[in-house]
């Protein structure tokens, strides 16, 4: 077997140390007696050139490179090995730049290092085999899961694109939770109004016919893999076609069943068939069979009657339906909630009248809300003090440990909407840590620490704080042993993932932090990617955050999704995978739980593991893990590290 | 008539349960009669070792040699039946791996004498005499084998044809091997047969799921699902990293494969390889947030769900292993 060994002197960062002469006379007393050639900078042009030559000229079975890291230039051997007809897969690197050179004090020491260094890589390229990339055929469209700020903004640009998106939501609306509010921070914008030309766009823009909503839908099942997932989706009725109506709400005023509306915090009543809430997109109502008077047996068509659209708008015989829709990848937009405060004691949530969450508060705010925007305590009147708690759950072992870093923010943007109504009311914000990140979020602090109608108190432990009503129904705020009369009290508790998370993240296998945030796949470097190849994170699914960050991700998850599948294009796929000798696998399932990017699946009829060569890192972990020894990684066979080791120890 | 060819079975550093296993041939004990000259089993047989010192070197046709080699006494043996030998075969897990016997390399030879001959409550030896060699009475000199430095397993001291797996060998595993011998048509010198080519797991019937453990539970702490895989109910169940052809009969009585096959086909180090599966689906639960002392104690709870490293991971093969001796617990 001819091999050739080309020893880079990086200029002098290699040559300094390691005496490439004394390296020659080392390498030459090998087995077979392999060919050396020193190079002064392979990397560079005439580097690259003089290296294609030679390799086209000695016409080597195997390569060694010793030179610098593989991470900074094995890519670029390797275009050369193929650019010199040769398979790329047979060369070795060896480090001695980083590893050796820079390293070790004394050159004789590093020289000696070098030999030991490049005899592994001998002896280990002599067992190295010719690998192949293959090519697949992909999937470009994706489906996004939530149509909030994020959702919106990634399905939007996906269309503009030019791809075609499935946009799925749980609620019979778009928008998320911003939608609902009525000013954001740190800006004062109307919430609606900001986002409408996007909503807008979404569903009746130039790219809208690219995007399929479902409205009231949710995540069935998802098989296949990244740039080849079949995603079942399951549609709940809707009774009104979002095709058809026009959103006069004549069927609204002639349903005769009422309940509380959950999207006003349960704050107003909604008719059987009737809007989530006034002006809500798309600008259609849904029917709640459960409120409806058919579900009780009883004959009504009074929605259908009314509809002057005609027969064919409201289908009340609609039932659920399961539809299957093949994409490339899957981008999770799905938000977050709110910490339930009544699981904190002692601050009256639930138990107590006029103490709203911040999600309450925000309806209440709202000019579609249950009050029309007006701030009234349960009596009816304008609140003369209101207490705004920050923290509620917080940096809280006992509760939610992290701090949601946008509460504050909101919680003086209250300060502020309420001085605007009220200006004389008194406001106390009690807080343990202010937070208040970024070049903007400091006016609306600065307004309320300068209004002389507010106060700041910083509390130890939600512990120290008591929210309790007196024998005249007033409340009260007892801090350190102060207790102050207030009539409303505004709870901003921890930001959390939204309700349903857990399931999606095992339908999905995308793993979740102990917070039961979806886990990104790094961070800080890859943190819009979940761990699961071609599934993408996108706004507060991933962690609390503001509109702005959740907007950037959403645009995040679009470049992954753009630069990964392209129409036409296939992807390569690494060859240095594993794979399993079906002839070896007894079929104890071990190697399918280790997988961390979900590649191994069972064939139950043979009784085998077998691995997705897509979904495959070749991280090694089922290698070491497989306890019968039936699995190979390519490129890293035990015979070819065997082999090194020994080169190295010889 | 032409002469039978000669078989023996012989015992170093072991208990006798190979030969109990020969025995279980039941009937079929008439048909290898008919076949082989069993001539040599210090067990069932009378010969003596002179006997085979008489013989002409290569006169016995196969030997199965089981035991460790633990004493002098064992070495020279092996040494006599190789030479006496044309197939010399590694006769249960004793003669492959060390098994038990050789869980004593986890001490010295002077602690082992000492704690069996002078650091014991039920002896009473006030001279301190160990057996290590010969020792002089008034009376005369008693010999006795020393023991060796380490306990060795059969191809550490001489050069070894085939080896056989099992603690003890599966009787129709053994008739397998006497047919293949006598068909003439024998796989390559050094190969294990006797066997099978997969793990336990592929003998066992119990249905198999992914895998995580949180905790082990030993065998009288809980009755196991009947048709769950062991591992996944929280037995040490070696089944996955050991070699099959047994047919299983433990995990069929609820009892957790102890891994007496040795490691399997293509995998070296039988207790290494079964520590890093285990590695591999040990669940902590989620690690986010804690500290390294947390993550570590965490570890620390679950490997205390294994009492004995040693016994469990390298009960047959600490001898043959990469570790030699060295295990902590």
């Amino acid at each position: 077997m001819k091999i050739g060994i080309y020893f880079c002197n990086c200029g002098s960062n290699i040559s300094d140390k390691i005496s490439a002469e004394a390296v020659t006379e080392a390498v030459l007393s090998f087995p077979e007696h392999p060919y050396v050639t020193i190079i002064g900078f392979i990397c560079s042009e005439d580097g690259k050139a003089e290296f294609e030559e030679s390799l086209k000229r000695e016409r080597p079975d195997r390569v060694v490179v010793a030179a610098c890291s593989p991470r900074d230039h094995e890519s670029t051997f390797r275009r050369c090995m193929a650019n010199a007809g040769l398979n790329p897969y047979l060369m070795q690197m060896v480090n001695i730049r980083e590893q050796i050179a820079w390293v070790t004090e004394e050159p004789a020491i590093a020289t000696e290092k070098a030999i030991r260094a490049i005899r592994g890589a001998f002896f280990r390229v002599r067992l190295q085999e010719p690998l192949e990339k293959k090519q697949l055929e992909t999937c470009p469209d994706a489906l996004v899961i939530g149509a909030g700020p994020a959702g919106m903004k990634a399905a939007l640009s996906l269309a503009e694109a030019g791809r075609s998106v499935v946009l799925v939501e749980r609620t019979p609306f778009i928008g998320g939770l911003p939608v609902r509010f009525e000013e954001l921070f740190p800006a004062l914008e109307c919430a609606p109004c900001m986002l409408e030309p996007l909503m807008g766009d979404l569903l009746h823009g130039d790219y809208a016919e690219r995007i399929e909503l479902m409205t009231m839908s949710e995540l069935v099942e998802v098989t296949g893999f990244y740039g080849n997932f079949i995603a079942k989706i399951r549609q709940k009725p809707r009774h009104v076609s979002l095709h058809d109506c026009i959103g006069c709400g004549e069927c609204v005023e002639a349903c005769p069943a009422t309940s509380m509306n959950e999207f006003n915090s349960n704050a107003s009543l909604r008719k059987a068939i009737d809007f989530a809430f006034a002006g809500v997109l798309p600008n259609a109502p849904f029917l709640m069979e459960e409120i409806c008077v058919r579900s009780r047996g009883e004959e009504c068509r009074a929605c259908k009657d009314s509809c002057p659209m005609g027969e064919d708008v409201i289908n009340l015989e609609e039932v659920e339906t399961i539809v299957e829709r093949r994409v490339g990848s899957i981008i999770l937009a799905t938000g977050a909630g709110l910490y339930d405060a009544s699981r904190v004691a002692g601050i009256g949530m639930g138990t107590l009248p006029d103490v709203y969450d911040a999600l309450q508060f925000e309806r209440m705010l709202s000019s579609t809300g249950p009050t029309g925007g007006e701030i009234l305590t349960k009596g009816g009147n304008a609140p003369a003090s209101v207490a705004i708690i920050h923290c509620v759950g917080s940096l809280d072992e006992a509760h939610i440990p992290y701090c949601s870093g946008i509460c504050c923010q909101y919680a003086f943007k209250f300060n502020h909407l309420i001085m605007a109504k009220n200006p004389e009311t008194r406001i106390t914000h009690y807080h343990r840590e202010l937070v208040l990140p970024g070049k903007e979020a400091q006016t609306l602090y600065h307004h309320a620490a300068h209004n002389k109608n507010s106060r700041m108190k910083r509390y130890d432990g939600i512990k120290d704080l008591k929210i309790t009503q007196d024998d005249n129904g007033g409340l009260n705020v007892n801090a350190k042993g102060e207790a102050s009369p207030v009539d409303m009290v505004i709870l901003c508790p921890a930001v959390i993932p939204a309700e349903g998370a857990g399931t999606l993240s095992s339908k999905l296998d995308v793993s979740c932090d102990s917070f039961g945030f979806f886990r990104e796949l790094h961070g800080r470097m890859d943190a819009a990617q979940s761990t699961i190849k071609g599934v993408y994170l996108a706004g507060s699914c991933q962690e609390p955050m503001d509109i702005r960050t959740a907007m950037l991700e959403g645009m995040a998850t679009v470049g992954y999704t753009l630069a990964g599948l392209q129409p036409g294009r296939m992807i390569e796929i690494e060859p240095i995978s594993a794979e399993v000798d079906e002839t070896h696998c007894s079929g104890c399932h071990l190697c399918i739980s280790v997988c961390p990017y979900r590649a191994i699946s069972f064939d139950t009829e043979r009784n085998v593991s077998s691995i997705n060569a897509v979904l495959c890192h070749g991280c090694g972990t089922c290698v070491a893990a497989c306890p019968s020894g039936a699995i190979t990684g390519h490129h890293f066979t035990n015979a070819q590290i065997m082999a090194e080791m020994e080169g190295v120890l010889k | 008539m032409t002469e039978k060819p000669k078989l023996a079975v012989y015992w170093a550093a072991s208990c006798g349960g190979c030969e109990i296993a020969v025995a279980n041939l039941h009937e079929k004990i008439l048909d290898l009669d008919a076949a082989l000259d069993f001539m040599f089993c210090p067990c069932l047989l009378d010969t003596k070792k002179k006997d085979i010192e008489a013989l002409p070197d290569k006169a016995i046709a196969v030997t199965l040699f089981n035991g460790a080699l633990r004493t002098e006494e064992n070495v020279e043996m092996a040494n006599l039946l190789r030479r006496k030998s044309q197939l010399l075969i590694a006769f249960g897990s004793c003669a492959k791996g060390g098994c038990i016997p050789a869980l004593a390399n986890l001490s010295t030879k002077e602690d082992l004498l000492s704690s069996v001959y002078i650091d014991n409550f039920s002896v009473d030896n006030p001279s301190g005499i160990t057996p290590s060699g010969t020792t002089s009475f008034p009376e005369g000199d008693i010999h006795l084998p020393a023991l060796l430095e380490r306990v060795k397993h059969l191809v550490q001291e001489v050069d070894v044809d085939y080896y056989i797996p099992g603690c003890p060998p599966e009787s129709h595993q053994i008739w397998n091997v006497i047919e293949v011998i006598l068909s003439g048509d024998l796989p390559p010198k050094g190969s294990t047969i006797g066997c099978g080519n997969l793990t336990v797991c592929d003998d066992c019937d119990r249905t198999k799921e992914e895998k995580r453990i949180t905790a082990f539970r030993r065998n009288y702490e809980f009755y196991p699902e009947p048709k769950v895989c062991l591992l996944e109910q929280g037995m040490l169940c070696m089944g996955i990293a050991t070699r099959n052809g047994c047919g299983a009969p433990c995990t069929k009585a609820n009892m957790p494969c102890t891994g007496c096959y040795g490691a399997p086909e293509g995998v070296s180090d039988q207790g290494a390889k079964m520590v890093a599966a285990l590695g591999s689906i040990m669940d902590i639960g989620d690690t986010t947030g804690l500290s390294e002392s947390e993550i570590a104690g965490r570890v620390d709870s679950f490997l205390a769900t294994i009492p004995d490293y040693a016994g469990q991971f390298y009960k047959y093969t600490l001898a043959s292993s990469t570790l030699g001796g060295r295990v902590g617990r």
